[in-house]
């Protein structure tokens, strides 16, 4: 028998009727009219749209970092439910079964192994797609909408990490959740320990809380509804969002930008289909060098009474729990990420700024780009200051300081305004220095009509801290090193939050002026209080224990 | 396709205006309003009872007592045996003996106590405790912890961290203190 031409038997097949019943269409014959025709009639490619612009299909465009990041939801979805079929949530026995998956499953380890490194890719995947997104404009009129449903999915892929690693039931597991959870018993009026949580009735065994651990400690039914939330509402929750997100992104059509005028669109099939399974197929392969190469980290089983020491979050909580040394629980662990989460949403509602949609426009969106980024640098100096700079005890370390050398306890805290005894000035005074600086830096860039003299007013400013540093040096109040980290916080701060918002923002209108400069005050606000603790051992600037307001 | 739209639109435009009702008579639309609410209650209602069900009634929680031995048996200082099991320490001072919750008062987790330095410090923040349990540096909000203690008839002491005291002067007294003689 002949050994039939493989095209002409890729051809019998395509054209046989179990294959044209099975996909939709007439006879192939490979025109740019059936590619189309391919693409809106298959369940799996229909999000596409037929054709694209050119610049959409650029990797330096996209980077490629949404399709990455839903493609690590699938892995993440496949190993995940691998890993079920060994993994009973039980406190006696959970550990023993990561155990198990580890020495005594064929592939466990490294299906284990995948899990944890795509779960991290995607976090990094997530956050990076947000990145683009902001700079190339995209989140403007009319995608705002699926920005906001792009800043929930974030907030779910963060949720999908916490409720993860609980489920190991290591040491790390129980403790980040006991932090975590009680930050949640720290929410005003819901939570027992939060702000006139008293105040609503809120006891240890009736708060949200209670609700999350289903209990008054991290124990069985905590990690009962930590596995239904990881395995099964969750995701389902991130499927149907995610649904939605690629739905409006076909509706409002890809940001991309026109490299000119009457420019003719790419088909999407092959071009865009081609490089989006190229993508994945790369991804996988990484992802399964990684966890072949480096295993996924396991501490000993969990210890209701002993934390180990230093014990640190995974690394993309460890900017929240570096926060939640310079503020109370409320403010570090519900107010903070609450604005961060609600002032992303609200940015595409807050720039008016047409200019700049589909491409990279660093000239032409000075102050949305600068504040973006400044946040994001932000949370990432948090997670560094975090992950290289804290030893034993949470202590500062230095990176090449020896975790087991002598290190001298932290020197006593103290605390600006409050009452009596435990602070050194009168609240009064406080609620008056700190509301005239907050209504100052939010009021003060509008009100001045003409454009200030950036760079000279910055070196002014600059001259006065190091004169005022210097004389502290000179009395042997301050050292070199406390002098240089005010210099820096100082001058970051009058950059940042009155230089910048007083040039590009003062013509706004007042209600999106007075939000968006709320969120650039509280943001400054963090650096300052950094700046009080570190350099200067402040606990609180204003202390009013009567209504648990501490800053 | 396009007449019969055409046609079901020119009987829309021709349908009488509805009629107002007599007084004391539910229209039609009153009727609507009526059930859509009635609805849109079940479903609030429902979604109460939803939540209420996170909410359990019975929990398998270890006891807050436990019997930590006779009181003759600890020396001046902290006592860090009942640690792993309780969560616990015994602390013995010249003019008595108190039992302190391990728990760090700002986001729960357990310091450890550092003899040469006097402190206990907490691994996940930064909080540092005196031996009394007062806050000297990091993000705790209130001292750690007091747990009652009395003594039993042998002699054993009995602690319950289900009753606690974090300031003075109520920390400083029994059942929160248990003044004792000079060790």
């Amino acid at each position: 028998m002949p050994i039939p031409d493989i095209e002409t038997l890729k051809k019998e097949v395509i054209d046989s009727p179990v294959w044209r019943a099975v996909f939709r269409g007439g006879v192939w014959a490979d025109t740019p009219r059936d590619r189309q025709a391919h693409i809106s009639g298959n369940v799996w490619l229909h999000l596409h749209p037929a054709k694209v612009r050119p610049r959409a299909l650029k990797w330096t465009y996209t980077w490629g970092l949404g399709g990455l990041a839903f493609a690590l939801f699938l892995l993440l979805a496949l190993s995940g439910v691998s890993l079920m079929f060994y993994y009973r949530p039980v406190p006696g026995l959970a550990f023993r079964d990561i155990k198990d998956l580890e020495y005594a499953v064929t592939l466990g380890k490294l299906l284990r192994n995948m899990h944890r490194w795509a779960a991290q890719a995607m976090v990094v995947a997530v956050i990076a797609h947000m990145v683009r997104v902001f700079l190339t404009g995209a989140y403007k009129r009319p995608r705002e909408f699926n920005w906001g449903i792009g800043v929930l999915l974030l907030t779910l892929t963060l949720f999908l990490s916490f409720t993860g690693y609980l489920l190991p039931w290591d040491q790390l597991a129980i403790w980040a959740v006991t932090v975590g959870t009680n930050m949640a018993g720290a929410t005003p009026f819901l939570g027992n320990a939060g702000p006139f949580g008293g105040l609503m009735g809120m006891h240890i065994n009736n708060d949200v809380r209670f609700t999350m651990l289903g209990g008054t400690v991290v124990g069985g039914s905590a990690l009962l509804r930590f596995y239904v939330l990881h395995c099964i509402a969750v995701p389902l929750l991130v499927g149907i969002l995610l649904i939605l997100h690629f739905w409006r992104v076909r509706k409002d059509s890809f940001s991309a930008a026109p490299y000119s005028a009457n420019e003719p669109k790419v088909d999407v099939w092959p071009n865009l289909v081609k490089r989006e399974y190229l993508a994945a197929v790369g991804l996988v392969i990484f992802i399964m060098v990684w966890a072949l190469l480096q295993n996924a980290p396991l501490e000993i089983m969990a210890n209701p009474n002993v934390t180990m020491n230093p014990a640190k979050a995974p690394w993309y909580f460890v900017g929240l729990q570096e926060m939640l040394v310079y503020f109370d629980p409320w403010i570090a662990g519900v107010l903070l990420p609450g604005m961060i989460a609600a002032g992303l949403i609200m940015v595409p509602y807050l720039d008016t700024n047409p200019k700049g949609v589909g491409y990279y426009a660093w000239g032409e969106r000075p102050f949305a780009n600068t504040m973006f980024l400044l946040g994001v640098t932000m949370w990432f100096t948090l997670i560094t200051i975090g992950e290289f700079f804290r030893g034993p005890s949470y202590a500062w370390y230095w990176p090449w300081e020896s975790w087991y050398g002598f290190k001298p306890a932290p020197p006593p805290t103290w605390s600006v305004f409050g009452p009596h005894g435990a602070a050194v000035l009168p609240i009064a005074l406080g609620v008056a220095v700190l509301g005239a600086l907050f209504t100052g830096g939010i009021f003060l860039p509008k009100l001045i009509q003409r454009e200030l003299p950036g760079k000279k007013l910055l070196l002014g400013f600059l001259a006065l801290v190091a004169l005022v540093g210097l004389g502290g040096m000179a009395a042997h109040k301050l050292t070199g090193l406390q002098v240089g980290f005010l210099l820096f916080f100082c001058g970051m701060v009058f950059q940042f939050g009155f230089i910048m918002p007083q040039r590009h923002i003062r013509r706004l209108d007042w209600a999106r002026y007075l939000v968006t400069m709320t969120l650039v005050v509280c943001m400054m606000g963090v650096w300052l209080k950094m700046c009080a603790r570190l350099c200067f051992n402040i606990k609180y600037v204003l202390t009013v224990p009567a209504v648990s307001m501490n800053i | 396709m396009s007449e019969a739209t055409e046609k079901s639109t020119a009987a829309h435009a021709a349908a009488p205006a509805p009629k107002t009702a007599a007084p004391g008579q539910m229209t039609r639309g009153d009727f609507l309003w009526a059930g859509w609410s009635m609805l849109a209650a079940f479903f609030a209602a429902s979604a109460a009872a939803g939540a209420r069900y996170l909410f359990p009634n019975v929990t398998y929680e270890p006891s807050q007592i436990f019997n930590a031995g006779p009181v003759s048996g600890y020396d001046l200082g902290v006592s860090t045996k009942w640690l792993n099991e309780h969560r616990v320490w015994i602390v013995r001072t010249e003019t008595g003996l108190y039992a302190l919750w391990a728990r760090c008062t700002h986001l729960g987790c357990t310091p450890n106590w550092f003899p040469d330095q006097n402190r206990f410090k907490c691994p996940c923040h930064g909080s540092n405790y005196t031996l009394a349990g007062d806050v000297i540096a990091g993000p705790a909000p209130i001292p750690l912890w007091r747990a009652k203690i009395t003594v039993a008839s042998t002699g054993d002491l009995i602690v319950d961290k289900g009753v606690l005291a974090d300031q003075p002067p109520k920390r400083d007294q029994p059942p929160f203190f248990l003044p004792l003689a000079s060790a």
